[in-house]
């Protein structure tokens, strides 16, 4: 999907903002936090080492763990995280896109 | 697709949705990502697998999801349901509740009301000696005890029957006056403040002019410790007391223009009413200095209307004006 330029603009000043405001960093903390809490991370942790295992404690390299990570590391993120997350970030597009 | 520069709200939403959870999925990737940097920096220092030993341990130590039982496997309530006998009174106690009931049940404890079961048997028996021991153990034990609540009427029996306590008093002398005689409370009197606290009911073991108490204090707990015909407290310029003269208005005159308010109206018109001041209070000096006198009615009017301005309260007119009647 395209984005218009006008709109393209507005990403960017949002996303400039979220930086500079030190949004985006907090949000980070935020998001690191409950994914710990809820237990994504050990969940991560132990899927990570049956990679590794599998590739070899010497062999595996970053990509491995990359590619074998983050599409299931993103589908397992809990609902309320997620909710969480994105009414947080509402909210600061409410205040801050014009 | 392409936008319009001026959005409805409707497609304006639509697109800040979007770009929220664009946000949200950049936010996603770059936790994944840190987690992936982190294990494979673990993995190349060789500290990831150091959670892990042999099977063996890891069966070992594993973690117990039992009911009654802790993660370690302990049972954490084993004793809650065991009784034991109370030496004592032979019921059975349960065991958590064991040692408060020993406390109580054998009368020992701080909270165990064994100084109002004395103070029951006390009344009972009104035996010296029994007392006596019960005082000091009192004492020995209970920071917080005070069995001043006594009345009067009981402190002076104590005193007034040449307690064989006495002897005995000197090593507690720690500032509870109820074990103390007479004569311990009388010198004890004449060299510390001995205000009584109002939380610890001990006597104050500091000096006469300690700041903490008003000479207002003292002279009532001397009045309370030792009756009304107690000594006054002793003046710094150490006066004679056998010097003090009836007729004399003098020392009645720099009674009266004290800086604290020493004497209540009440006391100053009976003792002057039995006209026994051989053991009357001594006149007491202060800090400041007591006015010149001059013997007669005119200074003792002047001296009156002194002692108003320092607003003397108790002082009022009638007992002063009976202390004048028996001037020659």
């Amino acid at each position: 999907q395209v984005l218009s330029k006008m709109e393209s603009r507005m990403r960017a000043t949002i996303n400039q903002k979220l930086t500079e405001m030190g949004e985006r960093e907090r949000l980070k903390e935020i998001l690191r936090a409950r994914l710990t809490e809820c237990g994504w991370k050990d969940q991560m942790k132990a899927h990570c080492k049956e990679v590794i295992k599998e590739k070899g404690l010497e062999h595996v390299t970053v990509d491995d763990l990359v590619v074998e990570i983050t599409p299931k590391g993103r589908a397992l993120v809990p609902d309320s995280v997620k909710k969480d997350l994105l009414h947080r970030i509402r909210g600061f597009l409410a205040q801050h896109a014009t | 697709m392409k936008m319009e520069d001026m959005p409805l709200s409707g497609p304006d939403n639509t697109r800040l949705e979007a770009l929220a959870h664009d946000i949200y999925s950049e936010l996603v990737e770059d936790a994944c990502l840190g987690l992936c940097f982190e294990v494979h920096r673990a993995v190349k220092q060789g500290y990831f697998f150091l959670d892990e030993t042999d099977q063996e341990s890891m069966k070992e130590f594993e973690i117990v999801d039992q009911p009654g039982v802790d993660i370690f496997g302990q049972v954490y309530n084993q004793w809650k349901n065991k009784e034991c006998e109370c030496p004592n009174c032979k019921r059975l106690i349960a065991a958590s509740r064991f040692a408060p009931h020993l406390e109580k049940c054998l009368g020992m404890g701080r909270n165990s009301s064994r100084i109002a079961n004395r103070r029951l048997a006390s009344s009972n028996n009104m035996s010296k000696s029994e007392s006596d021991q019960e005082d000091n153990d009192d004492l020995n034990d209970n920071d917080w005890s005070y069995g001043a609540e006594k009345k009067s009427e009981h402190l002076s029996d104590c005193i007034s029957q040449n307690s064989p306590r006495r002897s005995k008093s000197l090593k507690h002398k720690n500032g509870y006056y109820e074990t103390l005689g007479p004569d311990e409370v009388r010198s004890l009197l004449t060299t510390q403040c001995g205000v009584i606290s109002e939380h610890t009911k001990k006597m104050c073991t500091r000096s006469q002019r300690c700041p903490q108490h008003t000479d207002e204090q003292r002279r009532a707990v001397r009045l309370f410790l030792l009756g009304p015909s107690a000594p006054t407290l002793p003046d710094a310029d150490a006066v004679e007391t056998d010097s003090f003269d009836i007729p004399d208005a003098q020392p009645l005159m720099s009674r009266l223009q004290w800086e604290d308010s020493d004497i209540s109206p009440t006391d100053s018109a009976s003792s002057k009413a039995s006209t026994n001041h051989s053991d009357s209070r001594k006149p007491k000096k202060k800090k400041k200095p007591s006015l010149p006198l001059n013997s007669g009615g005119s200074s003792s009017q002047s001296n009156i209307s002194i002692s108003t301005k320092k607003k003397r309260p108790k002082l009022s007119a009638p007992p002063i004006s009976s202390i004048y009647d028996d001037l020659p």
